[in-house]
């Protein structure tokens, strides 16, 4: 497959004449040219997807944008929740995962009885949710890392500059924004006497010694195999009494 | 829509051409035999100072083009009407003269101040000088009368009609060596004078080629006044006995290309060299030596670099005096038009017509240039020294012998024209031949096909008169 290079390549006339090859080249950029000249370019963001004469490929940056690819990590946000506070509960997993460690959480609690305190379902809130951007390398772990979806980088956005390191340094004001999200697991929609829960587990994911999933014991009776139930299992039962 | 603004837009460059041509014929028949001065001021610093500095944005916007690239088109103005519309990104111009005269004009402080200075200026003034014996224009006579301004006197477009004519070309375009070779030296600075001394060396050695190949078109027409060459040059080879209605007398022009093809091609390719552009800027070498103009910033770099655009105009206007016929549309349509416009004394309309006409093939030979610099690799130094001195000399040597013959042997150019013919036909035909698969005489070459064993070339007429290529 190596391509064998001659110090004493055979050419034919042609191209020891050198003039003819000139002439060609100079054919092939006048056709470039004025197929790029007499025709308009299509602004299709997605290259590959033009159509028409025209060859020029860029995308002209502010005025068009190519769209980010669904998985694209934007810039941090903190999700609320239906009540518009942030749905964090302060476990400092992401501050602990972060590897640029540009996360710092000052947890706060609920007094008891405090009605904020939903009953005590949430006992911990962030008082102080402070990520430093520039030390943030996106790398999402953050958001792997939360338990209670209340990390997102789904903003599609960059963040925007500044003119000074301090105005980098997001705080909850900053941070809290976008739709509010709710799961029917949430702790706070799962109280006694709430409607039923919309979400059903239907896989046998609870513990093993619950029934479902039967311990295999050496030759004891033979094992019911792992199955999918239709079951409803009451999720309510993970609520705090 | 585009294809139509494009169109708007050559429409509106030819026809500010037209208006400029025709205030120059106008101009010059009202000072009458003060004509150069106006020659001077609309010809030098009008048309070819203006081409040469659109020029700067026409060769970064036509390179995009040819690269499949947008190029400049962010520049606007803001002024109502104009209000984020860049046309085309023609502001670049604008933004590009006041960066270059504004800049910081820093000057080594080991440099020569005196010699520093003087570099640019030339460079620069040979350049132009070089256009005063270029004619843009025919010699027709201006009559109006108008109010209080009288004028009835003959105007040609051009600045002075020496005896010498095309001996002040080749003596001022040596003398543009002076200003890179000082430059270099001036600099102090080890890149800038590696640059001067390419620049010095491969100028010399284009001169040779360059003067050579111009003698058979003076051989030809025995005159080395361009407006005499330019005059030789509508007769026709072959042509229609008499007028074929509106498109008059209908042939072949004696045009430079189709007599002396080969010095064409020796002149265009010397005179390249001497504009030090790609494929010939090894004196420049942007990517490691920077060149001769190393050191220069603000206007002064300004200076070189509109020089090397205004070389590349009068090239382009040369080669049109000498080769393609100058103003004269050639083929046909020449004579009825003559007739008409000077049996109603509009002689100034018959001349804008004609200088537009030139200056249309100034700007096609520029588009030319630019698409050479845009298309081929620069050459390594060895090959520009032997293609200067090994091919171009010797080439035009044996077509000087040649052209000389045949003149000689019929003074009626024909045969002359004949062979020159035939050498287009034979390079045309080389050029639209298929190509041949790669790999030529190896055929244990894996990528080779089965008919690529030798070279199909078919036995071409033209092929033994052009066996002097």
């Amino acid at each position: 497959m190596a391509y064998k290079a001659s110090k004493n390549p055979t050419t034919d006339l042609r191209e020891r004449l050198f003039i003819p090859e000139l002439l060609r080249g100079l054919a092939i950029t006048t056709r470039h040219f004025l197929r790029n000249l007499f025709n308009p370019r299509d602004t299709n963001t997605q290259v590959v997807d033009r159509k028409g004469a025209n060859l020029v490929s860029t995308v002209s940056y502010p005025e068009e944008k190519t769209p980010y690819p669904p998985g694209y990590r934007g810039l941090h946000r903190l999700v609320p929740r239906d009540d518009g506070k942030p749905r964090c509960v302060a476990c400092y997993m992401c501050a602990t995962i972060c590897p640029a460690q540009c996360i710092y959480i000052e947890a706060g609690e609920y007094e008891t009885g405090d009605p904020a305190g939903e009953s005590r379902v949430i006992e911990k809130f962030p008082t102080q949710f402070v990520i430093d951007e520039l030390r943030c390398i996106v790398c999402g772990l953050c958001v792997d890392a939360c338990p209670k979806d209340a990390i997102r980088m789904d903003t599609g956005l960059h963040v925007p500059s500044e003119y000074t390191r301090s105005g980098f340094v997001w705080d909850i004001p900053k941070l809290l924004q976008g739709p509010p999200v709710s799961h029917p697991s949430d702790p706070w929609n799962k109280r006694p006497g709430s409607a039923p829960p919309q979400h059903q587990h239907r896989e046998a994911h609870t513990r093993i010694g619950e029934g479902l999933v039967p311990l295999k014991l050496p030759g004891g009776e033979p094992h019911k195999r792992t199955e999918v139930t239709d079951q409803a299992i009451p999720v309510t039962r993970f609520l705090k009494e | 829509m585009k294809a139509l603004s494009v169109l708007v837009a050559i429409g509106f460059i030819v026809g500010v051409i037209f208006v400029l041509s025709a205030l120059a014929y106008l101009v010059g028949g009202w000072l009458g035999g003060a004509a150069w001065v106006s020659n001077l001021l609309i010809l030098l610093l009008g048309f070819v100072m203006i081409i040469a500095t659109f020029l700067t944005l026409a060769e970064r916007k036509w390179s995009a083009m040819m690269q499949d690239r947008i190029g400049p088109n962010r520049a606007t103005i803001n002024v109502p009407g104009l209000r984020g519309r860049p046309l085309g990104g023609v502001f670049h111009v604008a933004t590009d003269a006041i960066k270059m005269l504004t800049k910081e004009d820093f000057r080594p402080k080991v440099a020569d101040p005196l010699l520093f200075g003087l570099a640019p200026i030339l460079a620069f003034a040979p350049v132009l000088a070089l256009f005063a014996v270029v004619p843009v224009g025919p010699v027709v006579r201006v009559k109006f009368d108008w109010f209080f301004i009288h004028a009835n006197s003959p105007v040609g477009l051009q600045v002075s009609n020496p005896n010498f004519g095309m001996l002040w070309i080749f003596a001022i375009a040596s003398l543009a060596v002076y200003g890179t070779s000082l430059a270099g030296w001036a600099s102090n600075n080890k890149f800038a004078l590696l640059g001067g001394v390419r620049a010095s060396s491969q100028m010399i050695s284009y001169e040779v080629a360059l003067g050579l190949g111009l003698i058979g078109v003076m051989m030809a027409f025995s005159s080395v006044r361009i407006p005499d060459l330019i005059a030789g040059q509508t007769a026709m080879l072959w042509g229609s006995e008499g007028e074929l209605g509106w498109l008059g007398k209908v042939g072949i022009p004696a045009w430079g290309i189709f007599l002396q093809p080969v010095g064409f091609i020796v002149f265009f390719a010397a005179a390249f060299a001497e504009t030090k552009r790609a494929p010939f800027d090894v004196p420049e070498g942007e990517s490691e030596i920077i060149g001769y103009f190393v050191e220069y910033s603000g206007m002064k770099f300004g200076l070189f670099m509109i020089s090397e655009f205004a070389e590349v105009v009068i090239l382009a206007a040369i080669t049109t005096a000498l080769f393609l016929g100058g103003w004269t549309f050639g083929f046909g349509f020449d004579s009825t038009l003559t007739r008409y416009f000077t049996s109603r004394d509009l002689g100034w309309l018959l001349g804008a017509i004609y200088a537009t006409w030139f200056w249309v093939k100034v700007l096609i030979l520029c588009y030319i240039q630019l698409a050479i610099r845009w298309t081929f690799p620069r050459f390594r130094y060895d090959q520009i020294q032997s293609l200067g001195w090994k091919i171009l000399l010797p080439l035009a040597l044996a077509n000087i012998f040649i052209t000389g013959a045949l003149i000689l042997l019929d003074p009626s150019l024909r045969s002359l024209a004949v062979v020159g013919v035939l050498e287009i036909g034979f390079v045309l035909a080389l050029t639209l031949k298929r190509a041949e698969p790669a790999g030529g005489h190896d055929s244990h070459d894996a990528h080779g096909t089965a008919d690529a064993h030798g070279h199909a070339t078919a036995p071409l007429p033209g092929a033994a008169a052009a066996s002097h290529h």
